[in-house]
């Protein structure tokens, strides 16, 4: 009966399709808005770092990646998907939250960064410590105040559920689901997370705007460095004497690099708040004040960044308007990124 | 072409059959102690050379990359697909056939050393979700800072102020790397690698040692290294834990391995 269906099946769909031009069409306009998103590289872009070539793209890998992402199964008491920090309307981030929550409540150290054009970053996380892309979600799973679950336990959970079992196979044919390809189906996802379609990539800047961009150019492009609006280097912007969290000293084992993180991506930060490694300001107005007037002296701090910038109250509102304008709202709102349905 | 792609095929098994040499290996067999004694994990008590006493709990380490010196200063080196992970061995004191190795495809002849590395080299140390031995479901991977911990020893011991009892080593990462080249000579003897005869290196791995061989370590002080800073010093000490025991020869199966 199941074999007769699954043969019926595409057969009735065919002839639906042959007989029915209109029809036709709309299933080619449906299947054509929802094109996997492929690794590709926006004009005038750097080569990415993360090669995809090992681990290429396909529909049913980055569908599976999609509903991984979104599933808190992954998670010890099924309550937590990595969805649950990395929100699609803030840009991936995790709004209103400036550390993580977790598991019952628990609170992580560190704010939980946006998530796009991760295929360029030479290292994740605040500091760096994670070299590879495919390795991240690793941390999160194991990490008891995030999702708590090793993948002694999160594997069974996948093997045991048809679905999933018929989904890895669609997406690397027969075979155990392993660790290697939840981690990469999840790779195909996160790293096809592309934003490069916000006003200043369409060149729409107002007045304002322009001038914003202008005073960009001039103080904070050296680290925010364009088109990806970092450089990925590790440094001291200030906000510490004595930095809390030890960034990336964790990392290179280097005493001047306490309270030194990664210079973050600005696309998007207009919807990304709250900002810094521990979520410390609200608004890009506090942002922009604390580069004025907030700057902290220390071992860690940035020559470039040494008693703040003389940045007036209108270059601040400009610089903030710029910002604005890196919002892609096309991304936010690109449904192949959202929750997939049931 | 495909025809072509088909006649091969065909040809193949009886290619094999008339090119067979052989496939010779050699077998590398693992027993832990400590000092002069057989490790006994959880049961036996031990003391350091500070005298402290202490029990061990789970020893698991990573022996890669295998290699063989013949007596001109030349080494067989196994040669693996680049995807492969068959040059890299989890030993766990737990696991009774992970403390036998075979190096398989040795050329006959005659060896006077093995190398290894005790870790995992910079290259997969840095690569992307792997399998086999080196897949992190096998509980030997950091996630706070991503690579493979190289050596685990965990237990307990009176003089640790850790709570429990507890004191645990994990080596890894580290600039440089705090993998460790070993390299035992077999001395006065050699292995010989033949059709008709199959050797055996049995190492005598010593947990003691890795307490004490270069710099010693007080648990009362050093309950945790859990990082490549303080774990340096127990790395330092990790090449010497390993010896050669004793070398043997049993004549090989025909017809099988
Ligand atoms: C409890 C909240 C939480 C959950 C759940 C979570 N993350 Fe995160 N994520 C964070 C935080 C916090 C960081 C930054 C950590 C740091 O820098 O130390 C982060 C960082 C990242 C990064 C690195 C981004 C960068 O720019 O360096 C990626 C990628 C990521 N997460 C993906 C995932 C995936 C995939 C999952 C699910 C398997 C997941 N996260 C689950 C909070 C979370
Ligand atoms: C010397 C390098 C440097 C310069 C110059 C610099 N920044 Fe930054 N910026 C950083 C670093 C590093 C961080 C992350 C610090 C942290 O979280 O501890 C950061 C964080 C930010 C954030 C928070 C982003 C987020 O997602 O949390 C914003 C917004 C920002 N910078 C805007 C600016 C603007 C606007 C300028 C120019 C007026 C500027 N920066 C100049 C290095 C720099």
């Amino acid at each position: 009966m199941r074999r007769r269906a699954v043969i019926l099946l595409p057969l009735i769909v065919v002839l639906l399709i042959a007989a029915n031009g209109v029809l036709r069409q709309r299933l080619a306009d449906i299947i054509e808005s929802f094109p996997t998103p492929r690794p590709a590289v926006p004009a005038g872009w750097p080569a990415p770092q993360y090669d995809f070539s090992s681990n290429p793209v396909t529909a049913s890998g980055f569908e599976l990646g999609r509903r991984l992402f979104h599933d808190p199964r992954l998670s010890r008491d099924g309550s937590i998907s990595c969805a649950s920090c990395h929100q699609q309307f803030a840009a991936f981030a995790h709004l209103d939250h400036r550390v993580s929550h977790g598991l019952n409540g628990a609170n992580g150290t560190r704010n939980a960064p946006p998530l796009f054009n991760l295929a360029w970053q030479p290292e994740l996380m605040w500091d760096g410590a994670i070299h590879d892309l495919e390795l991240q979600p690793l941390a999160p799973l194991g990490n008891p105040v995030e999702m708590g679950e090793a993948l002694e336990g999160v594997l069974p959970k996948l093997q045991s559920d048809a679905e999933y079992r018929r989904r890895f196979e669609a997406a690397f044919g027969p075979g155990e689901i392993d660790s290697r390809r939840m981690l990469l189906a999840l790779t195909q996802f996160v790293g096809t997370l592309r934003s490069a379609d916000s006003r200043y990539d369409r060149d729409e800047l107002s007045a304002q705007e322009r001038e914003g961009l202008a005073l960009f150019r001039r103080h904070c492009a050296s680290c925010h460095r364009e088109p990806l609006f970092t450089d990925y280097s590790y440094r001291g912007n200030g906000l510490d004497a004595d930095s809390a969290d030890l960034g990336r000293s964790v990392v290179s084992g280097k005493a001047e690099d306490r309270g030194r993180f990664k210079v973050p991506s600005l696309r998007n930060v207009a919807v990304s708040a709250p900002y810094m490694h521990d979520g410390r300001f609200d608004t890009l107005a506090q942002v922009l004040r604390h580069y004025a007037s907030g700057v902290q002296d220390s071992p860690a701090l940035d020559p470039a960044l040494r008693g703040g910038m003389a940045l007036s109250a209108e270059q601040q509102q400009a610089l903030v308007a710029f910002l604005e304008s890196l919002t892609d709202e096309a991304f936010l709102q690109d449904e192949r990124y959202s929750e997939p349905l049931p | 072409m495909k025809r072509a792609a088909l006649l091969i095929l065909a040809m193949l098994p009886g290619l094999a059959a008339c090119g067979r040499a052989p496939e010779l290996d050699a077998e590398i067999d693992i027993s832990h102690v400590v000092g002069g004694e057989p490790l006994r994990l959880d049961e036996g008590h031990y003391r350091n050379a500070a005298g402290e006493e202490f029990t061990v709990g789970r020893l698991r380490y990573y022996l890669s990359l295998p290699r063989l010196r013949r007596a001109d200063g030349s080494w067989f080196e196994p040669r693996y697909p680049a995807e492969s992970v068959d040059a890299y061995h989890l030993v766990d004191e737990a696991k009774a056939d992970s403390r036998r190795l075979r190096i398989g495809g040795v050329p006959a002849g005659e060896y006077v050393g093995i190398e290894f590395l005790l870790g995992v080299d910079d290259a997969r140390n840095h690569g992307g979700a792997q399998t086999g031995a080196l897949d992190p479901a096998r509980g030997m991977f950091w996630t706070w800072k991503s690579g493979y911990i190289f050596l685990v020893l965990e237990g307990t011991s009176p003089e640790s102020p850790a709570p429990g009892g507890r004191y645990s080593y994990h080596l890894g990462g580290g600039e440089p790397s705090l993998a460790r080249r070993v390299y035992l000579p077999f001395g006065e003897r050699s292995i010989r690698v033949e059709e008709r005869v199959k050797p055996t290196v049995h190492l005598a791995v010593d947990v003691g040692a890795l307490l004490s061989a270069v710099n010693p370590v007080r648990i009362a002080q050093l309950p945790e290294a859990m990082d490549p800073v303080a774990a340096r010093p127990l790395a330092d000490n990790a090449a010497a834990m390993f010896r050669v025991d004793h070398l043997h020869h049993e004549p090989r199966r025909r017809g099988g391995g």
